[in-house]
């Protein structure tokens, strides 16, 4: 399999953590000069969780970046999913837990990132286990989260209590576990979980999923889990789902349940190709698109995603293109997070103890 | 109160011998303890009653798991008080020059270039196989090597200043850069001695740059010119005539011993007699000084290259060297018998520099007086009295010389490595690789130590009946690979390793992978991800049924048969299927469909992989019939629910117990008012099957579906109208 070179490479920074690193965002700036991001660590040695606000130095005098822990949280177990606001005056972190609790955390970047636990939802019965994907709404006032479970929670922090209130949308009472969310609009979100399944649901229409995308499409010869969703703010009829076997795909709600593969686990008609046999552990939509292919694609056409693989493979996926790697590392890339400020730059968790900060030119 | 001791005694091989000791006084002899060879760990139970029980397990790793339970209180029970507690207590301290997190960071940065360079390895054996001839240790081979060498060195650490001054201070005579570790020094040692081409023409000055970079290494146990020289510096600063002070000399002819030649210069030039005041009236002084200074610098060394600002003059070619030594020597002694020494006024300055002029002349008793330990009396040695020095037995011979006129006062790590390096003794090495570095730098020094020996090779890789038919390569590779499994972040790198081991490695990978916890997805899918890439299939299936029963046992149904159905474990999936379907019996009404709806969709149509679950798959389709029957009532749509319910009927996977409830659910079916719509013998199908189940009834085991006593009679009446009405039609 050839791969597309980048035409001009890309500095690449890999920096030892010598912790374990669950998860890595961007956060948005408060001014032009600092660039901050919240990482989860989580540190083998004491078995204790944190989150971290470090402030990334991105070229201190030419050499490379540098990262300075600017304050810490403890959170009461590892993190499983972590997802940030971005149009909010301060950013806010909704972080879950491997102990199925949730916390919306407000870290005060100007001054000195103190990060202070503004709410928590542990209380019994509000996820049985592990909660495994989280998304905050953008704007910040609600989130949703879903767990193995089967349950979907929506919690809204409206208030300024520090415990939050939440509300069951639905009970699937470990029929059906869910692995992935996403926030499409305001009322609207989308969930996915095993068979490479979707479920897209509304607010407004309560009592279960309105309309769900077949799982199992691939016909039982490689079936896995969603590991990732993103929807596009322009293409809320678009789900865009990474996980197993290398499998990329987009769901268009207008063509039900025809899903459109990018790559990894065909439908056996076209020849897809395959950037990486592995999980495809995050997928996120590249609005770094390249200068010569604006204008080229229509509302039809999957805008340019990023992925991130188990075998340590970050790439640039177009539809109809060859695929763009950026990064092969020896060992897996577990997830990572494009700035929307400077959608040049990506910060990425490696398996190996390090955070890897991708500068494309 | 409450704290505890816990005494290992532990044997030659490192291995627990079991006797634990436990005092609850912490009032131990700690020389007893290291005059057995045991180590203490004190750990707070936090017990306030007595200790009636104690069990002791290994944990992950390094670590013990000491579970302490209290004696029970008789009199009278306190709530808070806890009956026992569970304290992990880590043995071991690791290394106290490399942190754990390091040795991590090593360990993943060494797995590409030894991947590597076994690729490597397999390629050239195999080439080699074809064309028989050719010998397996061509150019190309040594290029690897060298190449392997070079990456993991740099691993260890760079050996750069960590930054050079804009303005060169004249009094700071050492540049301080990163602190150089043991097992950097190590390394280059193998480095030198067996990746580099075999040119041991210039390794007598390789070892003078290696004490030069790792000589502080030493300060710790010993005296050497290193901690001389950092002494000297802080006194500097307050010295005003330098040339006054003894130690001034001292530290010179040391520095000049090691053949630190730079310092030595710079140091020569801090002079009192350079400054300008005082340069007419000690013009001779001066000169001598300045001829002393200039011979150093023009010193002939038999070296392939030159750092740019080192001094000294550079010979690739032995006989030139020889030639110019020859002259620089002459030059020495004429200087050493000209007229000027008695002009000198100066006593130290005219002592101090004689005697420098000694120990380049290779006086031997002025080179022992200026070295504090043996390998730099060693390296002067060479610099001075035997420059071409080849081959590893003389060097040998003058290590050992060196080490009788300085006997080692105490052990040190590297020296015992050199010893063995010189002596061209592989199980000296090795063992003092493991002693003193641990198994990830034998596992990697093998790779050097098999490059160009023949021996060694022999040694290593012959099978051993004593080690169970493995060789020592392996042996250590196992070892290594049990250290990386042993950690949670480590497991993952040490299939790169075990898969290098012939006889046993794919064993142990598996039980390794087996072994795997699976509660959550993201390191199942690791393993199952390792599993892939060494395609151990039957692994993959079981671990996933391992992971879909743990699943289905903590209520998520749907993770338990997706991962059965991925292991395609129709046994486990048949009898999760029973479970499922007393829940069904009892939730599967209108409402609560959602639920189903995922899982079932989730199952597909494909039976083989369902198992016993394609009831449910059938079952649905049947409901959703019947929903439209009730909300239509359209002929048409019933026909298409006695269809399903027929096909249901026929299915041998249909349990037994769901014959009854799917009759009362098709009441409206049977009783249909224009026609009936069940002809002979799809009437007499499921009479006989009521008769099945009355039969069934019988057996202990059935389990009663909840439906109203009448239930029974109702369909039998049903199905009997329904017949006669057949047979009318009919």
């Amino acid at each position: 399999m050839a791969f597309a070179a980048p035409e001009t490479p890309s500095r690449v920074h890999r920096i030892p953590q010598s912790k374990y690193i669950d998860a890595v965002r961007w956060l948005s700036p408060v001014s032009a000069l600092d660039r901050f991001a919240a990482v989860a660590y989580y540190d083998t040695d004491t078995n204790s969780p944190s989150i971290e606000i470090i402030c990334v130095d991105p070229n201190p005098q030419g050499s490379s970046p540098t990262l300075t822990p600017q304050s810490s949280w403890t959170p009461p177990s590892r993190i499983s999913s972590l997802k940030t606001a971005h149009s909010t005056h301060q950013p806010i972190l909704a972080a879950a837990t491997f102990s199925g609790s949730i916390h919306i955390l407000a870290p005060d970047l100007i001054n000195g990132g103190t990060v202070e636990s503004e709410a928590t939802v542990s209380e019994l019965g509000f996820h049985s286990g592990p909660v495994s994907a989280v998304d905050l709404r953008e704007g910040g006032t609600e989130c949703v989260s879903v767990g193995e479970d089967g349950r979907v929670n929506l919690v809204s922090f409206v208030g300024d209590s520090s415990n939050l209130n939440y509300r069951r949308i639905f009970d699937a009472n470990g029929l059906v576990g869910y692995t992935a969310v996403k926030w499409a609009s305001p009322s609207e979100f989308a969930t996915g979980g095993y068979g490479f399944g979707l479920q897209w649901w509304d607010q407004r229409r309560p009592g279960g999923p309105v309309s769900q995308f077949k799982g199992n499409w691939c016909q039982g010869k490689t079936s896995g889990i969603v590991h990732s969703i993103d929807i596009h703010p322009s293409r809320k009829h678009t789900c865009l789902a990474g996980g197993s076997s290398g499998t990329v795909f987009a769901w268009d709600l207008r063509a039900q349940q025809q899903p459109i593969v990018l790559s990894g686990a065909g439908t056996g008609e076209a020849p897809i190709s395959l950037l990486s046999e592995s999980e495809v552990w995050e997928v996120q939509y590249d609005c770094y698109t390249r200068s010569s292919n604006i204008g080229n694609i229509t509302s039809t056409r999957i805008l340019p995603i990023m992925i991130c693989s188990e075998d340590g493979i970050l790439a640039v996926i177009e539809q109809g293109e060859e695929p763009l790697e950026l990064l092969a590392e020896p060992c897996a890339i577990n997830s990572f997070d494009i700035d929307q400020q400077n959608p040049s730059d990506v910060i990425c968790s490696l398996e190996w103890e390090s955070i890897a900060i991708l500068t494309r030119s | 109160m409450g704290l505890m001791v816990l005494l290992i005694r532990v044997s030659g091989g490192d291995l627990l011998d079991g006797g634990v000791h436990v005092d609850d006084d912490a009032d131990l002899d700690t020389r007893w303890c290291c005059e057995v060879g045991a180590a203490v760990y004190p750990f707070h139970h936090g017990l306030k009653s007595p200790i009636s029980r104690l069990s002791i397990s290994w944990s992950r790793g390094n670590s013990l798991r000491v579970s302490v339970f209290a004696a029970p209180s008789s009199v009278e029970s306190v709530e808070d008080d806890a009956g026992g507690t569970v304290v992990e207590v880590k043995l071991g301290g690791g290394d106290g020059e490399i942190s754990d997190a390091h040795w991590r960071r090593i360990a993943y940065g060494s797995v590409s270039p030894f991947a590597l360079l076994q690729s490597r390895k397999n390629a050239i054996s195999s080439l080699s196989k074809m064309s028989m001839n050719s010998s397996p240790y061509d150019a190309d081979w040594w290029d690897y090597i060298m190449e392997y060498s070079k990456d993991i060195n740099a691993l260890l650490g760079s050996q750069k200043p960590a930054s050079v001054p804009v303005i060169d201070d004249p009094k700071s005579v050492i540049v301080k850069g990163e602190e150089p570790t043991n097992l950097k020094a190590a390394w280059e040692l193998l480095e030198m001695f067996y990746a580099e081409k075999p040119s041991h023409l210039c390794l007598p000055e390789r070892l003078v740059d290696w004490l030069a970079d790792f000589d502080s290494l030493f300060s710790g146990t010993h005296p050497t010119v290193h901690s001389k020289l950092v002494d000297f510096q802080k006194e500097l600063v307050n010295l005003q005539v330098v040339e006054d002070n003894p130690k001034y000399w001292e530290v010179m002819s040391s520095a000049l011993a090691v053949g630190w030649l730079d310092i030595v210069v710079k140091m020569l030039r801090l002079h009192g007699s350079y400054q300008l005041d005082q340069l007419s009236n000690r013009e001779t002084e001066n000169g001598l000084v300045e001829a002393v200074a200039v011979l150093i610098s023009k010193m002939p060394r038999m070296r392939l290259d030159q750092e740019a600002g080192k001094l000294g003059e550079c010979f690739k070619a032995k006989p030139d060297f020889v030639k110019a030594r020859e002259k620089w020597r002459a030059q020495i002694n004429k200087l050493d018998s000209s007229a000027f020494w008695f002009q000198c006024a100066h006593l130290q300055t005219r002592e101090g520099l004689r005697s420098m002029l000694q120990i380049m002349l290779g006086n031997a008793n002025s080179l022992c007086s200026a070295t504090c330990h043996w390998i730099e009396l060693y390296i002067s040695h060479l610099l001075y009295i035997r420059p071409l020095t080849v081959g590893l037995e003389s060097m040998y011979s003058l290590a050992q010389k060196s080490i009788q006129l300085k006997p080692m006062a105490s052990a040190h790590r590297l020296m015992g490595l050199i010893i063995g390096i010189l002596g061209e003794n592989t199980e000296v090495v090795l063992a003092e690789c493991l002693k003193g570095f641990g198994p990830w730098m034998v596992v990697h020094a093998i790779e050097l130590l098999t490059a160009g020996s023949d021996h060694a090779e022999m040694l290593l890789l012959e099978e051993r009946p004593n080690l169970g038919g493995i060789n020592i390569e392996e042996l250590h590779r196992l070892v290594y690979a049990q250290v990386l499994s042993s950690h949670p972040l480590t497991w993952q790198i040490a299939p790169i390793y075990l898969i290098s081991c012939m006889k046993h490695g794919m064993v142990l990978l598996q039980i390794l992978l087996s072994k795997q916890p699976v509660q959550h997805n993201q390191l199942l899918l690791k393993s199952i991800e390792i599993c892939r890439l060494y395609e151990l299939h039957s692994i993959t299936a079981n671990i996933m049924k391992i992971a879909g029963v743990h699943h289905w046992k903590h209520g998520r149904k749907g993770s338990g048969v997706f991962w059965l159905q991925q292991a395609r474990d129709e046994y486990r999936l048949n009898r999760i299927a029973q479970q499922l379907f007393d829940s069904v019996g009892k939730t599967i009404s209108d409402e609560s469909f959602k639920q189903w709806e995922g899982l079932i969709q989730l199952l597909g149509s494909d039976s083989k992989t369902a198992g016993g679950l394609e009831f449910l798959h059938k079952y649905r389709d049947f409901k959703k019939s019947l929903q439209h029957v009730f909300d239509g009532k359209t002929t048409d749509a019933a026909r298409r629910a006695v269809e399903s319910l027929i096909s249901l009927m026929k299915n041998p996977s249909t349990p037994q117990r769901f014959y009854l409830p799917l009759l009362y659910d098709s009441l409206k079916l049977l009783n249909w008012k224009d026609r009936p719509l069940l002809n002979v013998s799809q009437t007499n199908l499921l009479l006989t099957k009521l008769q099945d189940l009355s039969l069934a009834r019988l057996r202990p085991d059935f389990i009663e579906s909840e439906l109203p006593p009448q239930a029974l009679n109702s369909v039998r009446l049903a199905l009997a109208t329904n017949l006669g009405r057949a047979i009318l039609e009919e």
